[in-house]
C-alpha cells in the first residue's frame, strides 16, 4: 500500500511538470517556460547597418539576446553566447543580439574585444528594449518557428554547456519535425 | 518557522527517495548584497554613456547604493521597493522611485536612449524573483552621512501570499569620493 502511494506521488510529481504537460521540451535551469503569446515584432540595423526584422525568422526558433556593454552579467555571458552559437551553427536557429541603447562605437568595441564572430542589432532609442519588458539585463527568449515566445532565460546562463546546448538542439529539432520539410 | 506544506512534505520524501540533494528544500529565501557607489564613480559611469551634463548634476547629488537580491530558495520571491523601509536614526529616509527620475528625464527633454539606460540600471521596482534568479541595479537616496537602515519585505509564492520574508540591515551607507 505504502508502495502504491508512493508511485502515485511520484507520477503526480512528474505529470504538475508544465512543459511536459505542454508537450514542449524541459528547460534547462535558470530557463523557464513563458507562454505569453506573439513575440512583439520589430525591426533594426545590425552594425554593419543589415536591417533584420523578427518576423523574418519565421519557420526557425529564435534566440533573442538584449544585452548592454556596462551590464556585468552581459560581458560574462557573450562569450558563451558566441561559442553556443558557433556549435549550433548549420542548425535552423537564429540568434539575434539587441543591443540597448548604446552607440554604435561602444558596440563595436565590445563585440569585437567580447565576441568578434558575432553581430549585433541596434536598439538605439531603447524602445524595443522597452516594449519586450525583459526582468532586467542581459535577457533572453526564446521564440518558436511561428512567433510566439516560449521560454524565457532568467539572468546570464552559459548557453555553451550541454545541458543548454541540448535543449536548444531538441528545440530545434522538435521545431523542424512540426514544420515538416523545409525547401 | 511555518510548518510544511503537503506539497512541500511530499517533494521532501520524493527527494529523499530519489537520494537528491535536500538543498532543494530550502523554501523561499533571499540573499542581498549591496555596493554603495561614490559621486565620482556614479558620474564617471553615466558621462561614458554621453550623458549630458543636465542630467550628471543632480544624479551627482544622490546616494547610489547597488544591489543585487538573489533568490536562493525554492519559492518564488517578490520584490516590491515600496515595501522597503530605509531610515537614519529613527527617521524615515526616502527613495526616489524610479518614475521621478524618468519624469524628471523626459520634462527636461532628454534623449530616449539616455533615459532608457538610466532606467535599465535602475533596481527593478516591483519583481518576482524566481528560485535561483539574481537581478539588480541601483536604488538612489538622498545623500548623507551616517548609517542607513533598511527593513526589506519580500512576499512568497506565486500569488505573493506565502510568509513574508523580512530581513534587516543596519550598515548601508553613501559612499564618499576619496580626497
Amino acid at each position: 500500500m505504502r508502495h502504491a502511494l508512493f508511485a502515485l506521488l511520484f507520477l503526480t510529481g512528474l505529470l504538475s511538470l508544465p512543459a511536459h504537460a505542454a508537450g514542449m521540451p524541459v528547460p534547462p535551469p535558470g530557463v523557464r517556460v513563458y507562454d505569453i503569446g506573439a513575440a512583439p515584432d520589430f525591426e533594426l540595423a545590425d552594425i554593419d547597418g543589415n536591417r533584420a526584422r523578427l518576423s523574418d525568422a519565421r519557420g526557425q526558433w529564435v534566440f533573442l539576446h538584449f544585452w548592454a556593454s556596462w551590464c556585468g552579467p552581459c560581458r560574462r555571458e557573450m562569450p558563451a553566447i558566441q561559442r553556443m552559437a558557433g556549435r549550433m551553427r548549420g542548425q535552423p536557429l537564429t540568434l539575434l543580439l539587441v543591443n540597448t541603447a548604446e552607440d554604435e562605437d561602444t558596440i563595436f568595441s565590445f563585440m569585437a574585444g567580447t565576441a568578434p564572430d558575432l553581430n549585433s542589432l541596434m536598439d538605439a532609442d531603447g524602445q524595443v528594449t522597452e516594449a519586450w519588458k525583459p526582468r532586467g539585463l542581459p535577457a533572453t527568449y526564446l521564440v518558436d518557428p511561428e512567433g510566439r515566445v516560449r521560454y524565457q532565460a532568467l539572468g546570464g546562463r552559459e548557453w555553451d554547456q550541454p545541458e543548454y546546448l541540448g535543449f536548444l538542439k531538441r528545440l530545434v529539432a522538435d521545431g523542424a519535425n512540426a514544420a515538416g520539410p523545409r525547401d | 518557522m511555518h510548518p510544511m506544506k503537503p506539497l512541500a512534505k511530499t517533494r521532501y520524501g520524493l527527494l529523499l527517495a530519489a537520494c537528491l540533494p535536500l538543498q532543494a528544500l530550502a523554501g523561499a529565501a533571499v540573499m542581498l548584497e549591496f555596493t554603495p557607489r561614490t559621486p565620482e564613480q556614479m558620474t564617471a559611469f553615466y558621462e561614458a554613456r554621453g550623458f549630458p551634463e543636465a542630467m550628471l548634476k543632480p544624479l551627482h547629488q544622490q546616494c547610489f547604493i547597488t544591489v543585487r537580491v538573489t533568490n536562493t530558495g525554492d519559492e518564488v520571491v517578490w520584490v516590491d521597493l515600496d515595501t522597503w523601509r530605509f531610515s537614519v536614526d529613527g527617521k524615515p529616509l526616502r527613495r526616489y522611485h524610479r518614475r521621478e527620475w524618468l519624469e524628471k528625464w523626459r520634462d527636461m527633454g532628454m534623449r530616449p536612449a539616455h533615459r532608457s539606460t538610466f532606467r535599465w540600471t535602475l533596481m527593478p521596482e516591483k519583481l518576482d524573483y524566481q528560485p535561483g534568479e539574481s537581478e539588480g541595479g541601483n536604488i538612489i537616496l538622498p545623500r548623507l552621512s551616517g548609517t542607513i537602515r533598511l527593513q526589506a519585505t519580500f512576499a512568497t509564492g506565486t500569488d505573493g501570499k506565502g510568509p513574508p520574508l523580512h530581513r534587516e540591515f543596519d550598515n548601508l551607507y553613501c559612499a564618499e569620493d576619496t580626497p
